[in-house]
């Protein structure tokens, strides 16, 4: 087996000409930086060949943790006999950016008889704006092969595989491009040089990028830009996904209704009604929710706008002892906290990084986004105005995200605080991408992706606790009374626990449950109203919350609850494995539990107060 | 006379001169290998309100820097915005 790097500069696009090369689907987005861990997986169109992507570096001197890796698997890969090619991507249209890690990537590989090839990408750009640039003089000059490819069309994809094939044979031929020993200062100036004469000259390639920057970061309209963006975002997860939501609860409200009918056994009935339908079936419903916020999210990400928003917020993190490359991972925690923990290694300074790690259990992810939606379905009215633009539950689950949020930059605001250097850290360096129109196919499937991990997700640990539940809750009197049953008399034991936010016994069990996952909260409270409810055809979990008699004061109570518990297990492991610390962990868990609690009795008799 | 990077107003073009001694050397090394090499041409493009950072145009890229950096790069102005 041989194996071929792809390595280069940040943003240079490895990972979409990865994907290219493999047909698999790493994730591509328009900021430096995404790729935080190494992928591999064999070429298409040579299978013996496997390619490995490598997280982007301006350097071999790394600052930042996917950096060190990046640089850390290069140092290994030099030693490795079965890595034969070194493919190194620059950016054809900013060779200012990445001819130097060029050159450093050049000089290692003569130094340990690696054959480089460099690929020059986006070449499809330079040829919609007609600018050619001397890639042969720039060959000569480094004397390593050139390729102008594009791994978004396709360009010089021939050439390449060629130049992987060709090269093979004439092995141990030595190279020689002289600049073997040469210290990376001496590189430096010569990558400068190299830049000036072989990139590309003008300012087209940056005229539109600039007009754009002249709104986005103005000083009024940057600001306002951004509010307005973020609102979008939140709006559109109820505007754009509604229709498919309501299509997903009527297919399975008819699905039910053929299917259960028919089925023999009174048991089997009452277990298909309960636990399949009501329980995973009231969560399924949320599906069309999480697509359309990775979507919306990658929309950003792969405009271009995400570096912008991160520029915009680095100073007001800054009070809060973040970065403004806080930004991204705190807002892919609006995704799910899993990814954003992994985004974070981007962040170079290390306790900024600690911060970060802080802050995203309360980024509202979207596993409370069902909790959310279904709590304020069942009490905000749903008035609407300017044709969807503007909307009362919209509104609404901006006022609890902004809460999610408010609360992680409150946390990390009072614990820099507690340590002497909350100022002095790392300056702030960060590339501005070009503004792009977004790659649609694989921003689709990569909404796909999630919303289908959603799902798998839903099939294992909603599906166990579903039926655990169930189980309790249906015997030993078959379905009778739930407040009789095995459930029902642990629910007893909790309830006390409850009782201060106003809850009765099945929002407890509903609570406990979630602590696996918060998703598990709805197929849990839709199992245990299935079990009550005689109908065996679906009614819509939110109308039987509203008929359960749930206050609005406990409903509120329950919002914050869930905007501040850490309720995810996944997350408390993959936290523990990147800040290597368990008792950050352990730590963080205890104390959000307990203020999640605290303010959720608070929120409660407030709102008492108040009705 | 030698300014510093971050006082420069949008539309300024300057070229690099030196590093003051207090800037951290891993970002000293890392805004040169970024293209802020002594000799080069760099402009300001923006400069949004209330301290954010600065964007400066390095031939085809863009990078922002905030006061930290940019405060310790010196620079000699070539053509000031009108
Ligand atoms: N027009 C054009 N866009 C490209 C090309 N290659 C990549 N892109 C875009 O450039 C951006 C970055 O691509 P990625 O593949 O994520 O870059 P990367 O080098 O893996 O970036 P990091 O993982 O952050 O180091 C994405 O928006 C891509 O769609 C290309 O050849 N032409
Ligand atoms: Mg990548």
């Amino acid at each position: 087996m041989r194996k071929v790097i792809l390595i280069g500069s940040p943003n240079s696009g490895k990972s979409l000409l990865f994907n290219r090369l493999t047909g698999m689907h790493q994730k591509v987005a328009n900021f430096p930086g995404i790729t935080v861990d190494m992928a591999s997986g064999p070429m298409q169109s040579l299978p013996d060949v496997t390619i490995v992507d490598y997280p982007g570096t301006y350097s071999l001197q790394p600052i930042s943790g996917e950096e060190e890796v990046a640089v850390e698997h290069f140092k290994h890969a030099l030693d490795d006999p079965q890595v034969v090619h070194v493919l190194c991507l620059i950016d054809a249209t900013r060779l200012e950016k990445s001819v130097y890690f060029m050159l450093q990537v050049i000089r290692e590989c003569e130094s340990h008889g690696k054959r480089v090839v460099v690929l020059a990408n986006m070449m499809d750009i330079l040829k919609k704006h007609q600018i050619s640039i001397d890639l042969e003089g720039l060959a000569r000059e480094i004397k390593a092969p050139v390729i102008g490819i594009s791994a978004r069309t396709g360009i010089g994809f021939n050439d390449l595989v060629e130049s992987l094939n060709s090269d093979i044979n004439l092995d141990e031929k030595s190279v020689d491009s002289g600049i073997a020993e040469v210290p990376d200062a001496f590189l430096r100036g010569t990558a400068h040089q190299l830049a000036r004469r072989y990139g590309p000259k003008g300012d087209i390639l940056i005229k539109s990028q600039t007009r754009l920057d002249d709104f986005f970061l103005h000083s009024v309209f940057g600001g306002i830009s951004f509010f307005v963006i973020m609102y979008l975002l939140f709006q559109s997860i109820f505007t754009l996904a509604a229709p498919a939501m309501e299509g997903v609860e009527s297919a399975l409200g008819w699905v039910s209704d053929w299917v259960v009918p028919a089925i023999g056994s009174q048991m089997a009935r009452d277990f298909t009604a309960d636990a399949l339908f009501s329980g995973i079936g009231a969560f399924l419903v949320f599906v069309p929710q999480i697509f359309v916020l990775t979507f919306v999210i990658g929309i950003l990400e792969d405009s271009g706008y995400m570096a912008r928003a991160a520029l915009i917020c680095h100073k007001p993190l800054r009070v809060f002892g973040l970065t403004g490359k806080s930004f991204i991972p705190m807002l892919s925690g609006v995704a799910c906290a899993i990814p954003a923990i992994y985004a974070a290694r981007s962040i170079d300074s290390p306790r900024k990084r600690l911060l970060t790690y802080m802050a995203i259990p309360l980024m509202p992810c979207s596993a409370r986004l069902p909790v959310y939606t279904l709590l304020i379905a069942a009490f905000i009215p749903q008035v609407t105005a300017f044709g969807g633009l503007l909307g009362m539950q919209g509104l609404a689950m901006f006022a609890i995200y902004f809460f999610g949020m408010a609360s992680g930059l409150v946390v990390t605001g009072l614990v820099s605080r507690m340590s002497e250097d909350h100022y002095a850290d790392l300056p702030f360096v960060l590339e501005m991408p070009p503004y792009r129109i977004p790659a649609w196919q694989p921003l689709i499937r990569n909404s796909w992706n999630r919303s289908k991990h959603f799902v798998t997700k839903a099939g294992k640990i909603i599906f166990a606790v579903t039926v655990v539940v169930w189980i309790l809750g249906y015997f030993p009197n078959f379905g009778q009374d739930l407040a009789a049953s095995w459930l029902g008399y642990l629910g007893l034991w909790i309830e006390p626990l409850f009782a201060p936010l106003g809850l009765d016994w099945r929002y407890g069990v509903a609570v406990l449950t979630s602590f696996l996952a918060r998703e598990v909260f709805v197929g849990t409270l839709g199992t245990m109203f299935g079990i009550e409810g005689a109908e065996e055809n679906m009614v819509p979990l939110v109308a039987q919350i509203q008929a359960s008699g749930l206050s609005i004061a406990s409903g509120l109570a329950l919002l914050v609850f869930f905007a501040i518990a850490l309720m995810c297990v996944s997350t408390m492991a993959i936290m523990a494995r990147e800040s290597e610390s368990n008792t950050l962990t352990l730590k963080l868990f205890a104390a959000y539990g307990l203020a999640a609690y605290g303010l959720a009795v608070l929120t409660y008799n407030v709102a008492t107060l108040f009705s | 006379m030698a300014i510093s990077l971050w006082s420069l107003k949008v539309g300024d073009r300057c070229r690099i001169e030196c590093f003051d001694d207090t800037l951290a050397d891993s970002y000293r090394v890392r805004v040169m290998e970024l293209g802020f090499h002594p000799g080069e041409v760099v402009s300001c493009v923006q400069a949004p309100a209330f301290g954010a950072p600065k964007v400066y145009r390095v031939s085809n890229t863009m990078f922002s820097l905030d006061e930290e950096v940019a405060a310790h790069i010196r620079v000699v102005l070539l053509t000031a915005n009108a």
